[in-house]
């Protein structure tokens, strides 16, 4: 076997020497068979000739001998390909539509399945990566409290290890001054579990996290080390100062490890147990009903997820029980960790793969449109292989030839495709939001991607080349030659083009319906009201916390800036909270109603929370409707007030007479008097169902974030910086981060609607651009085939309008059958649709009119040179033709 | 030529290895071998060697060398490997039987049945 190939290859390889050779062998047979004739007495000119004869067919010999050494199959895949790139090149036009379009087809599919791969199929850089698993709740709180984590770490008996971590930032000592920096807090085990070793030092384990504020000791992210130290490997062991105290770096994590979340680059990893340092003001490691970890555990070998989680789910129930108004409820899973769990996962995938089938119907319009340029090339060709098929190429061979053909174009366009895919994934890395937290997704065009790219390219050749080529080599040579076909062949060929055209003009029509879905969406949703008035607001952000400052300096830092902002010129309103609806940092916390129902599972409520200044209301532009806001003589010894949002008062106080009526943040804890109502807004995202939340006067629960709130009279930009300045003089050394129009701000919700309107968008542009091609062909095809026929009708006496209708029926028709598939379709499909833009449904008429319309105009379009030439057929010349 | 025998599918090999088992040969050698050792009886177009030599020493049966013709002139010579060696006795065998099975039954006559 191993000796064939390598005479087939060597044979390959050396393909001049082969050749040489076997003509010199087959020289010296006829010469030597020559001489024999000769000595045997035959005249030298016919000794010559005789010894020919007696060869036979040297052309055939030779063939069987390069067919011997296993090389012809090869040799004719070479000479298709030669050919097909000479018929290409004789076809310019039609070659660059055809590589163009499969470019972007395969292109976006590739660009897309990177992105799919980067977030749902490509395992994080771990060892075994396939045992490790986020610990997830039900429900709203996808996380854990450090309590209820410590046991589920010590009481299972399923998980290697169980490691808990939180997105966290620091003021990390930069020269003379310092800079806000996000990594992760992170249980002791947090290395091991994930079985990471360090490029330089060491990682912390568990015993360096047993005590709070005792190891005060940092992990580099490889990054981190790279932009800060130069890849120095003696910054092992070297201090460095986060919120102002000493930390010891011991190690540097390995590059490309970038912890379990694939849309974050975190600076650094400190021991949990150091959390009170490094969010001062705020301890929660002792608090059982503080859920903010993620928690991601390894299963012993042998174990089996589902075991798992029966194992974690008996644990949860004795947490129930031991703490029935704090867990109750309380369910845990194993998900795919990387997007928090299932918290963002489940919407993201779901996104990502929506969008991987929308390309793949992009896709599926590229192939229909090629499948029917290439039909009708095919039938203009028929000619041409019914010669081939007369002197001896088998049905097979031309049916190869042809594919050959479809395979070189989708060939180009994968090549294409791949390299704008490429180009995209590097965009799409460069990309930061833009938002304080270092969100960036790690996408690279890697082998699956390549494997794919390849795969569908020639899903995509064998798709559009198959069926024109069946049709062309089924021709019948005697009758194509006699020039039959062009009458006899035309009507039987017709459907199969027809049907194509249909198709991707209903693909067409659903890529558009999406498309003028999400820009309806998009536009509608930037016109919603917010429930506050993002104009003329600005904002700027500092934590006090991280620059070491004590509540008592905080709340006196606060009133100072407060005072002094109202002082800028310009300035109507200034506030503070904790943080502004729609960005991304949104806290929760617990309520239960005033009077217990009975049930402590239905009684406890998760609310958004915030703490917000006297007149924060003004500030952001949120309309109180009933009582009052809160001011700044409320005294922070009398705890007990708070407004609601509208969504809070119905279902929370229950219709009670909202204003005077109370709740309570613990089951058994004081009742909260609702002193305010004010109106619903967008919180966490711009398509969520009403939330309930409630006002917390800052003044009584000091936060050491804060986020100051501006509303002017001056352009916001131009406010936001006014305000990083006027904060600077206030303390120097305070990094001020987040300061911006609260419009710019806004960007980061409207994310996802952008990008899903920008995708959509150009979906939809590249299914326009291909119906149109598509259908000009089509048309251009008809006329020109029928140039004879349409010159008989103009010669007995036909008008314009019979000559429109005889050639533009057809289209008519297809376009007509094509929109109703594709509203069908559209309609079917609009669920999906409506989960990524919001107020939009699919079943919305104006969606559909709009869509129609434009298809209207495609066709309008399309047809118009077409129509045009068949107008100006001259009867004389079109008879003369044939 | 109404005396020479065409030749049965699958023999021109097992003849081509018999007639370089008796020494390395050019093409034409060959030819001429076969024709000498079957006393001229098997008609081939003389072409129809060449694909089977490529094939065999595409199998590996024989082995090739340029070397000189006997009136000095370059000539690609064919020489029988061990593989090609025992696949020739193995062919010979079955040959025999098949011949000698072939001719025992054609042999028999109405009383024999």
């Amino acid at each position: 076997m191993l000796r064939r190939l390598r005479s087939t290859l060597a044979a390959l390889l050396r393909r001049t020497r082969f050749e040489h050779d076997m003509a010199d062998e087959i020289r010296f047979h006829l010469e030597a068979r020559t001489s024999d004739l000769i000595a045997a007495g035959v005249d030298p000119k016919e000794a010559a000739r005789r010894a020919r004869i007696e060869f036979g067919s040297m052309e055939r010999y030779r063939e069987a001998c390069r067919d011997a050494r296993g090389i012809r199959p090869i040799d004719d895949l070479r000479a298709d390909i030669a050919y097909a790139v000479r018929v290409l090149r004789r076809a310019p036009g039609f070659a660059v539509v055809a590589t163009l379009s499969l470019a972007l087809g395969i292109g976006a599919n590739a660009l897309v399945f990177s992105v799919v791969n980067a977030l749902v199929l490509r395992p994080l850089p771990i060892e075994h990566p396939e045992q490790v698993f986020t610990v997830q709740s039900d429900g709203d709180i996808a996380s854990q409290s450090y309590p209820n984590y410590r046991d589920l770490r010590d009481r299972n008996q399923t998980l290697a290890g169980l490691a808990a971590y939180r997105i966290s930032p620091v003021s990390l000592e930069q020269g003379a001054t310092a800079v806000r920096e996000w990594g992760y807090l992170a249980t002791g085990n947090y290395f091991d579990v994930l079985g990471i070793e360090p490029v330089v030092g060491r990682f912390f384990h568990q015993a360096d996290d047993l005590a709070p504020g005792v190891s005060p000791y940092i992990v580099l992210s490889y990054d981190q080390w790279q932009a800060r130290f130069g890849g120095s490997r003696d910054v092992a062991g070297t201090s460095v100062r986060v919120n102002g105290r000493p930390y010891t770096i011991i190690g540097v994590a390995p590059p490309g490890f970038r912890g379990t979340e694939l849309f974050y680059q975190p600076a650094f990893w400190i021991p949990m147990m150091m959390q009170p340092l490094v969010e001062p003001g705020n301890p929660w490691l002792d608090r059982r009903q503080t859920f903010n970890l993620i928690l991601v555990g390894r299963l012993k070998r042998g174990v089996s997820a589902s075991q798992a989680e029966t194992d974690l789910n008996t644990i949860a129930a004795q947490l129930t029980r031991d703490y029935p108004t704090i867990n109750a409820g309380m369910r845990l899973r194993l998900t795919q960790p990387g997007l928090f769990g299932d918290m963002f996962g489940g919407p993201v995938r779901a996104f990502a793969i929506a969008v991987l089938a929308l390309a793949g119907l992009v896709l599926l319009t590229a192939c229909a449109n090629l499948a029917g340029l290439l039909a009708a090339r095919a039938s203009d060709r028929r000619r041409e292989v019914a010669i081939r098929m007369a002197i001896g190429a088998g049905r097979g061979r031309v049916l190869r030839q042809m594919l050959t053909e479809s395979m070189v174009l989708a060939t180009a366009g994968g090549i294409a495709g791949a390299v704008l895919a490429a180009l995209g994934a590097r965009g799409l890395t460069a990309w930061h939001a833009p938002v304080d937290l270092p969100i960036q997704f790690d996408i690279i065009v890697d082998g699956r991607v390549l494997l794919f790219s390849f795969v569908v390219t020639m899903a995509a050749g064998a798709l559009f080349g198959l069926l024109p080529a069946l049709h062309a080599s089924r021709s019948d040579p005697q009758s194509s030659l006699k020039g039959e076909g062009s009458t006899r062949f035309a009507r039987r060929r017709w459907p199969v083009r027809d049907v194509l055209v249909a198709v991707q003009v209903a693909l067409c029509f659903v890529l558009v319906a999406g498309c003028v879905l999400a820009v309806l969406g998009l536009q509608r949703s930037v016109t919603t009201p917010l429930g506050f008035e993002p104009d003329d607001a600005a904002i700027a952000s500092v934590d006090l916390g991280l620059a070491g400052y004590d509540q008592a300096r905080a709340a006196a830092f606060r009133r100072r800036a407060v005072a002094m902002l109202s002082g800028v010129p310009g300035v109507k309103t200034a506030a503070f909270a904790n943080s502004v609806p729609l960005s991304i940092d949104q806290s929760t916390t617990t309520v239960y109603p005033d009077v217990p129902s009975g049930n402590p599972r239905a009684d406890r409520r998760s609310v958004i929370y915030y703490q917000v200044s006297p007149r924060f209301f003004d500030a952001i532009g949120t309309r109180l409707l009933e009582g009052r806001g809160f001011d700044w003589n409320e005294d922070p010894h009398v705890p007990g007030r708070a407004v609601v949002n509208q969504t809070f008062a119905k279902q929370i106080l229950r219709g009670a007479p909202s204003i005077g009526s109370h709740f309570r943040y613990a089951a058994s804890g004081p009742p909260i008097e609702v002193i305010g109502i004010v109106e619903d807004a967008r919180y966490r995202s711009l398509t969520e169902s009403p939330q309930p939340v409630v006002f917390i006067p800052m003044l009584q629960s000091p936060n050491l974030t804060t986020v100051f709130v501006v509303r002017s009279a001056r352009p916001a930009r131009q406010m936001a910086a006014e305000m990083r300045r006027v904060l600077a003089t206030l303390d120097p050394s305070l990094p001020v981060y987040d300061a911006e129009s609260l419009h710019d701000m806004l960007g980061l919700a409207l994310f996802p609607m952008r990008a899903a309107a920008v995708a959509l968008s150009l979906f939809g542009l590249l299914a326009i651009a291909l119906a149109t091609s598509g259908l000009h062909g089509l048309v251009s095809y008809a006329v020109a085939r029928r140039t004879h026929e349409i010159g008989i009708r103009i010669a007995i006496g036909a008008g314009a309008r019979d000559v429109l209708a005889a050639v533009l029926t057809r289209t008519a028709w297809l376009l007509g059958i094509g929109a109703v598939l594709g509203a069908g379709t559209a309609l079917l499909s609009g669920r999906l649709l409506a989960t990524i833009v919001s107020d939009v449904s699919p079943h919305d008429p104006v969606v559909l009119m709009a869509t129609a319309a434009l298809l209207v105009l495609v066709g309008f379009v399309s047809c118009w040179a077409p129509a045009r030439r068949a107008l100006r057929v001259s009867p004389v010349t079109a008879l003369r033709t044939e | 030529m109404p005396d020479r025998a065409d030749l049965l599918p699958g023999t021109l090999d097992l003849l081509i290895l018999k007639a370089v088992s008796l020494g390395p040969l050019h093409g034409y050698g060959v030819l001429l071998r076969i024709n000498q050792i079957s006393g001229g009886a098997l008609a081939i177009e003389q072409g129809a060697l060449y694909p089977a030599l490529y094939r065999l020493e595409h199998q590996g049966l024989v082995a090739t060398e340029w070397g000189t013709s006997e009136n000095n002139r370059r000539a690609k010579f064919y020489q029988l490997t061990a593989a090609g060696r025992r696949r020739l006795r193995e062919q010979t065998e079955s040959w025999n039987r098949t011949a000698a099975a072939m001719a025992a039954a054609l042999r028999a006559r109405t009383g024999e049945v």
